[in-house]
Parts: structure tokens; C-alpha cells; sequence
């Protein structure tokens, strides 16, 4: 089960998830973020309601963070420990943008 | 041989002795050594000179029955070891049920409340005084093995048939309650449960009670005649690979079945107590609550007393608090291996009673053969487990299985931390099975939780019977790598190994089986 609560303005977006992010839902996430991705620049991913991430939400990441990486900044905000303990072991600190 | 019928009457003592003898031997005179019956109804005392007596006669005629003994004889017999010597029946008192409350009924008798205190189980059966031993036999080891019982103190005649009698003071059938007290509807369910789980975990000595497994297994041939041949032949061979099993069966365990007593959860109806897999209780629960009144919904009300979505609600309660789950996919795994026996159970039962021979109950056979056949399509074992789930290896069931691991590791008193770990294994594992186990075609797998004491650790297993695959020979990924040349891929199995103590795959008998361990 995964909430997701978009807010675009101009070439902001803000993605809050709610929940967890796992094989059945990082689809729906990947659909959303496609849909507003095109001349974004700054691109924010609130985490505080998010419980739980598993490869599958990685790989979500990994693309979006691959494409702003072309057009602007891509942050992850308020993460969770366990999800932060996830990005550590797998080496997406260093390749995503963090602030828990 | 004919026999000889000579009745006792009032005192027999020193005074009168003599010419009883007398009297005896006159009427047995010529005719040989037939087998006497000295009929007691009328007598009321009886000396050491009377005794005497008995055994001059015995001597001559050593197939002697003395009958219809009263309690206060019945004693001196006993007493003077002579009901160990011949064969003493006692008088029966006579009890008439007509307006009494019925309180239980079971598969062999009707339980009546005759007064306050007492109640008594009329056997269906007229020639029943065997049957009634049995029952006492079977309640007084229930009870000595812990199993609280009540156990009959007299045997008495009511109509044309026998009946026990037991003391049940203020006592309420668990039906009963439910009607009374719709509140209680939960407490019921635990205190039920809690009674079949200790039932269950009963070990029975040898020799002591019937395998219900031998009566299933005749049930289950029974079918051969009445099934396609290989759905039958299927059948059989569920029930032959059933492992044998030394914990006690109630085999008829309902709410009429059970009382409350003075604060206390009774167990009464015995006689059907036997040995084998706890299915067996479950398929006849399944029976009593559902199964028996599924085409006519409204024979569970002159039965239970309470209609049939009160007994389908109670029985899918009762079944996840056995089951300690909630996970409605586990409820309804064990319900369907419970309907296969429940059904062949009531097929067999129906046929023999002619029903193939009138409409309405041939609607009812066909319409169980039918749920029946549907079953024996998927399902391939009647035995369960409260630790395993087996389930169709698809992506859209991981929420299913991970419900079913949460729920063994919250009962584990897993910490938030590991209990995430753990669930990103187990989607890694079960997705990756979904995904490449059986593709293109579909297949199931089995998902085992076991959690062990000292040091506190859960062990997962996943067992599939797929192509060969060896998750873990897959190199990790380098993870030092930046985005743009990180690989997709890889991750999950990678975070399966870091956040777990312990990952050990093997193919064996045709089954990949892939065990995670983490200690908690």
C-alpha cells in the first residue's frame, strides 16, 4: 500500500510517499513520476511516512535520480533509519541526495 | 437352550433360606443344565444364607445371571465379591425425558436436563448398555489425561432405550450462550479454541482409543464407487499419507458438545473420542457449523439453535484463533483441506442412508461431490501447519505472505528493524520465485516460519518446485559505483545476504530451497 501526494509548482515538484514502497507499488511511483518529470528541475522526495523500501523502490530511485541528474536536483527529505540503513549498505548515500 | 426364568422375591435370610432352595430346585427339576436366570426386581434383602444358596444352585448350573438388581442388593453382591463370580445386571431406574430441555445432541444420543443438578445422554441406539461402557471408559481417561469432563454415575431406562446420567449443575451449552448472549460471541471462540487446542496437544496411550485415520481412510474408499476414478484415487492416497498421530480427537466437537459449568469449560458427548490428525476435528467442525446445513440453511437452527450465518461467523473465528492468524488465506487453506474429508463424510453418510434414492437429498450429494471435486483439482495434501502457508507463487499474493511473516515475528517480539530487514528478504526471495520459477506457466509455493528459543532467531524457508536456480550464485553488485553506471539488478538478493545472518540455498528431490536466518 503506497500513498503518494504530488504538488507541482513551476519547476518544483514535491512527492510525499505514505507507506511502503515494494515490488506491488514502486510501479504506481515510477507511472507518477514520469507523468511530471518533463522540465522539472527540482525534484523533492518526502519519506516521512514512508515505512519500507525494498530493491524494487531502489530501482525507482535510481531512474529518477538518473534523469534529473540530466535536467536539475533530485533530494530526498525525512528518512526514516530504516530506510536510511537500506541506502547506506547498498551505496545509495553516495549516489543520491539525502537529509533525514 | 431355552432358559430358566425363577424370580426372588421379598427377604431371603436363615429363616426362610431352606425352602427358597427347595422352591428353586422344584422348578429347575428335569430340565437339565439349561441357564438360569434369577430375576431379583422383587427382592429386597438377601442373607449369607441366601448367598448360600445362590452358589448350591451355581454349582449345577454354573450359567447363572442374577437381574434387575436393586442398588441396596446390588451392594451386598458386590460386597461379597459375587458380582466378580456371575453375572449381576443391575435394576435401572426409569427416567422419562418427555418435556425436558434438550441441552446436546451428538452423533450417537440426545442429552436431556432432567432436573437441576443432573442430566441425562439418551442413546439413539436401543441395545446401548455397550456403547454407554464405552463412553464412560473413554470420559474417565479424557479425564485423567486432563481433559475436563463429566463422567456418568448411573444407567437408567428411558423408553426403549438406555440412558447415562450425569451431574451438570447450572450448566449452559455453548450454543446456548451464543443464542443468549450474542456478546459473548468472542469469549466463546477463545474459551472453545483454547479447550480444542488443549484436546489436541493430548498424547494417548497406545491401544487406548480408535484411529480416526482407519474410519476416514474407509470413508475416503467408500468414495472409489462414487467418484471419477482418479479424483477417488487421489482422495485415498491424501488420507493413506497422513502421518499417524498419538493426540486426542473429540470427533464430534461442536457447541452443543461444549458446557459452562460453575466458571469452568466442560467437555461432554465422549463417545466418539479417538486418535489421529487434528483435520479430522476440523473437517467435522466444518460439518457442524456449515457443511451439514449448506443446501438447506436452515437445518443448523434445529440443531445449534442459531442460524447459519451465526455458525459460519463462530466457525471462521474459531478456525483463525486455532490458526493463530488472521491471514484469511491461511483461514481458508485449512477450511478447504477440512471440507474434503467433512464432505466425504457426509456423502458416504447420505448414501448409505439411501439418499440417492430421493430427491432432495441426491441434490445434496451431488452438490457436495461437486465442491468435492473442485477441491481434489487443487489441492494436493490434507496435512497443514500453523507455520506454513502455501500459496501460488505470484507477484500479487507477496502482501499475503508477508502478512503471514509479520505475524510470526510480532508473536516473536521482533524489533521494528529487523522485522523491516526481514520482510525485504522475503519480498526479494518470493518475488524472485514469482518471477522465474515456473515462467511462463504457473505454480506454488510453500513459505515456512520457524522461530527457536536461546539464541531467539526466525528461520524462513521457501520451498518451490521450479526450474533449478541458485539466487545467490548471481556476483553482487558493485555498489561503489555512481548512478549514471550502476546496474539494475542484483540489489535485492545483495541486501538479502547483508541484512541476514544466514542464507543457505539447495536443490533437493526436485524443490529449490532457499532458507533465510536471522537472529533476533
Amino acid at each position: 500500500m503506497l500513498k503518494i501526494n504530488k504538488t507541482v509548482e513551476e519547476a518544483k515538484a514535491v512527492v510525499a510517499l505514505e507507506g511502503r514502497l515494494d515490488t506491488v507499488t514502486a510501479p504506481e511511483l515510477e507511472a507518477d513520476l514520469m507523468g511530471i518529470i518533463d522540465g522539472i528541475t527540482e525534484l523533492v522526495l518526502d519519506f516521512e511516512t514512508l515505512d519500507y523500501i525494498s530493491s524494487a523502490g531502489l530501482r525507482v530511485l535510481l531512474s529518477a535520480q538518473k534523469t534529473m541528474n540530466k535536467q536539475g536536483t533530485m533530494k530526498i527529505v525525512h528518512v526514516k533509519e530504516v530506510i536510511m540503513d537500506i541506502f547506506d549498505m547498498t551505496g545509495f548515500l553516495d549516489i543520491l541526495t539525502v537529509e533525514q | 437352550m431355552a432358559e430358566a426364568r425363577i424370580a426372588l422375591t421379598g427377604r431371603i435370610d436363615s429363616n426362610n433360606a431352606p425352602q427358597v432352595e427347595k422352591d428353586m430346585l422344584a422348578q429347575l427339576d428335569g430340565l437339565g443344565q439349561v441357564p438360569v436366570v434369577l430375576d431379583a426386581e422383587e427382592l429386597h434383602y438377601i442373607s449369607s444364607a441366601g448367598l448360600r444358596v445362590i452358589l448350591r444352585i451355581k454349582k449345577n448350573y454354573p450359567d447363572l445371571t442374577i437381574t434387575n438388581v436393586n442398588s441396596e442388593v446390588y451392594e451386598i453382591l458386590e460386597m461379597t465379591g459375587f458380582t466378580e463370580m456371575m453375572t449381576v445386571e443391575k435394576a435401572y431406574r426409569v427416567v422419562d425425558v418427555t418435556g425436558c430441555e434438550e441441552i446436546g445432541r451428538g452423533a450417537n444420543g440426545t442429552i436431556y436436563r432432567i432436573d437441576q443438578d443432573n442430566v441425562v445422554k439418551v442413546y439413539n441406539n436401543a441395545d446401548a448398555l455397550e456403547d454407554i461402557q464405552h463412553e464412560r471408559e473413554v470420559a474417565r481417561l479424557a479425564l485423567i489425561l486432563g481433559i475436563p469432563t463429566a463422567i456418568s454415575y448411573d444407567v437408567v431406562k428411558v423408553g426403549e432405550s438406555y440412558g447415562s446420567v450425569f451431574e451438570l449443575l447450572n450448566a449452559s451449552s455453548f450454543s446456548k450462550i451464543i443464542v443468549t448472549e450474542p456478546e459473548k460471541m468472542d469469549w466463546c471462540v477463545k474459551e472453545y479454541v483454547e479447550l480444542l487446542k488443549k484436546i489436541h496437544s493430548t498424547e494417548v496411550p497406545e491401544g487406548k482409543l480408535p484411529d480416526l485415520k482407519e474410519t476416514v481412510l474407509d470413508w475416503a474408499r467408500f468414495m472409489l464407487d462414487y467418484l471419477p476414478e482418479e479424483a477417488g484415487k487421489k482422495l485415498v492416497a491424501m488420507v493413506e499419507a497422513i502421518p499417524h498421530d498419538d493426540h486426542m480427537i473429540h470427533g464430534d466437537y461442536h457447541t452443543k458438545n461444549v458446557m459452562f459449568q460453575n466458571d469452568e469449560v466442560l467437555l461432554i458427548d465422549m463417545d466418539t473420542l479417538a486418535i489421529g490428525n487434528p483435520i479430522f476435528e476440523l473437517a467435522s467442525m466444518y460439518n457442524a457449523f456449515i457443511g451439514y446445513s449448506e443446501i438447506d440453511k436452515t437445518k443448523i437452527i434445529s440443531f445449534q439453535g442459531f442460524d447459519s450465518e451465526t455458525g459460519h461467523t463462530f466457525w471462521r473465528k474459531s478456525l483463525a484463533e486455532y490458526l493463530d492468524t488472521k491471514n484469511e488465506y491461511k483461514i481458508q487453506e485449512v477450511e478447504d483441506k477440512a471440507r474434503i474429508i467433512g464432505y466425504t463424510r457426509m456423502i458416504r453418510r447420505s448414501i448409505r442412508r439411501n439418499g440417492l434414492e430421493n430427491e432432495e437429498d441426491r441434490k445434496e450429494i451431488d452438490y457436495w461431490k461437486a465442491e468435492l471435486l473442485k477441491l481434489l483439482a487443487r489441492i494436493d495434501t490434507l496435512m497443514f501447519s500453523r507455520n506454513e502457508l502455501e500459496i501460488e507463487a505470484a507477484e500479487e499474493n507477496l502482501g499475503l505472505v508477508q502478512e503471514f511473516v509479520d505475524e510470526h515475528l510480532e508473536a516473536a517480539e521482533c524489533s521494528m528493524k529487523s522485522q523491516m530487514q526481514i520482510s525485504v528478504a522475503v519480498e526479494e526471495i518470493f518475488v524472485n520465485i514469482a518471477r522465474y520459477a515456473y515462467a511462463p506457466d504457473k505454480g506454488n509455493a510453500t513459505v515456512r516460519v520457524e522461530v527457536s528459543d536461546a539464541p531467539v532467531a526466525v528461520t524462513i524457508t521457501f520451498v518451490d518446485h521450479g526450474q533449478p536456480y541458485d539466487p545467490l550464485a548471481k556476483e553482487d553488485p558493485d555498489v561503489t559505483l555512481p548512478a549514471d553506471e550502476r546496474r539494475i539488478g542484483g540489489l535485492g538478493i545483495f541486501i538479502t545476504k547483508k541484512t541476514m545472518d544466514d542464507v543457505v540455498y539447495e536443490y533437493k528431490d526436485g524443490q529449490n530451497i532457499l532458507k533465510l536466518k536471522k537472529n533476533l
